[in-house]
């Protein structure tokens, strides 16, 4: 058998070094909703960090903000903001955004 | 030979397990109990409680967080332990299969017993085959002795850098679980320095707390592929490490096994024996009584299960007249024993011979020796042309 693929992992076990290339997914192509933040009512209690399955919430220092690469739209922060504060939104309406 | 003579004494199967895997000096323990093995996990619990061996012990609620303690403990570096059987080993199912997946060195015992489906609280090996296609490397031992020298080997093989994969020793519950027989075990001194070439080797990437490293869990599309042909490359890889582990036990302690397979009276044997565990010894008695009524018989007895050590089978078997295979356990949708079924995939390199398929042993049954005198005559005698069952389940003919 003649290999051509080119070794990914550099080691025997499936090890990746997230500090060079980390063998992740754009979860962020996932998405068909996106959390909308009003930030009069947030209170920055860090709740929607806590609960965000790709832990992909960033700290603002006053409130925090979704990274929109990892954002699978799961709509997991907006459920659990106690004030409502997040709100999820359609794709659709970013449509024309750049 | 340069082991110094270890403690002799009669111990149980489960008790040479614990003791000698203690001598391994495990880091992390995780050990759900369950009959067969429930001694296992007493008898190891005691020895650190005890004081006499420095490790962690977790206790678990059940098989699959005993598997996935293991498997995190060892991607963090540490040497592990545990044993389970049957419905543990099944419970633990998706773990075994990430255990592997990951090329995490964890080894356990596996005290083989039936699976579910018939609740059985008796001997059999369908739970090793039932995790046949996991990953893990699987070795099948003889007595009590053989438990506690391969138990050794277990972490030497697991551990190896050119391996890295986890292995189950499999021996049979009920048989040698309970059974008190005559056991050397090593002194530590011996196993420490048997142990320690894995010191000298390349140190395998282990979790770092705070670095950024994702162990096992990218295998995407090529990374999925990669991964299990590395995987898979190793498994081809163990055989011969098997061998050579074997060898190297053998000049340091006096006791070898034949690594993949044993070959018992097979130089000039004109018929040959497939068996494995317990039975294989019984068949031992068998093939000297037939020996002296004059049938050239001789035995191979598999203790390599996962990788099935092909090359050294072809080498053993080509030429013989007639082979029997008995297996302890079945297989769905073939009409063969397991062992029997992977046996004929090697069918065009040994030769065009009748193979016969035996199953016997299964839920406690014993393997008893005119049961295997009964299986030597049938080979011999299709081995002179004449006609015979190609599938034969004993214990239903009895």
């Amino acid at each position: 058998m003649v290999i051509k693929h080119k070794w990914i992992f550099k080691t025997e076990a499936p090890w990746s070094d997230a500090n060079e290339k980390m063998l992740a997914l754009d979860t962020g192509g996932w998405r068909t909703e996106r959390p909308v933040l009003d930030k009069s009512l947030c209170n920055y209690c860090g709740l929607c960090a806590l609960y965000c399955p790709p832990q992909c919430m960033r700290d603002k220092g006053d409130h925090y903000e979704v990274d929109l690469k990892w954002c699978k739209g799961c709509g997991i922060c907006a459920h659990e903001c106690p004030r409502k504060a997040l709100t999820m939104k359609p794709e659709g309406d970013f449509a024309n955004e750049s | 030979m340069k082991a110094k003579k270890g403690q002799v004494s009669v111990m149980m199967g489960n008790a040479v397990t614990a003791t000698v895997a203690a001598l391994c000096r495990p880091e992390v323990i995780a050990c759900y109990p369950i009959t067969p093995q429930s001694e296992v996990a007493e008898t190891i619990s005691s020895i650190v409680a005890d004081g006499k061996l420095d490790a962690d012990i977790v206790e678990v609620e059940g098989e699959n967080s005993a598997m996935n303690v293991c498997r995190g403990a060892s991607l963090a570096g540490a040497r592990t332990f545990t044993a389970t059987s049957s419905y543990g080993l099944v419970y633990m199912y998706d773990t075994i299969l990430e255990t592997a997946g990951f090329r995490a060195p964890v080894v356990m015992a596996n005290v083989n017993r039936e699976t579910p489906g018939i609740h059985a609280v008796s001997s059999g090996q369908q739970d090793l085959i039932s995790t046949r296609d996991s990953g893990w490397i699987q070795i099948i031992v003889e007595n009590n002795q053989e438990i506690a020298d391969q138990l050794i080997m277990c972490y030497r093989l697991a551990e190896d850098y050119d391996i890295q994969l986890p292995v189950m020793m499999n021996y049979d519950g009920y048989y040698l679980s309970y059974l008190n027989e005559e056991v050397e075990i090593p002194v530590q001194e011996d196993v420490d320095a048997f142990l320690a070439p894995l010191k000298k080797q390349p140190k395998r990437p282990v979790i770092v707390p705070g670095a950024a490293t994702g162990a096992g869990t990218h295998g995407m599309e090529m990374g999925y592929v990669e991964a299990r042909y590395k995987h898979w490359s190793a498994m081809d890889r163990a055989k011969k490490k098997v061998d050579e582990i074997d060898k190297e036990f053998g000049d340091y302690f006096g006791r070898s096994y034949g690594g993949q397979i044993e070959e018992y009276k097979m130089d000039d044997a004109e018929i040959a024996i497939v068996a494995s565990g317990s039975a294989a010894g019984t068949a031992k008695d068998v093939i000297d009584d037939k020996r002296a009524a004059g049938i050239k018989v001789g035995l191979v007895k598999l203790r390599l299960f996962r990788p099935f050590p092909e090359e050294r089978l072809i080498q053993a078997l080509k030429g013989k007249k007639a082979i029997s295979v008995i297996d302890r356990s079945i297989c769905f949708g073939w009409k063969y024993g397991p062992m029997c079924t992977e046996l004929k995939a090697l069918a065009s390199s040994i030769g065009n011979v009748p193979i016969l398929s035996y199953i016997d042993g299964l839920a406690n049954l014993d393997i008893t020796i005119p049961h295997i005198g009964r299986v030597v005559d049938e080979t011999a005698a299709a081995a002179e042309g004449k006609a015979y069952q190609d599938i034969t389940w004993i214990p239903l003919e009895e």
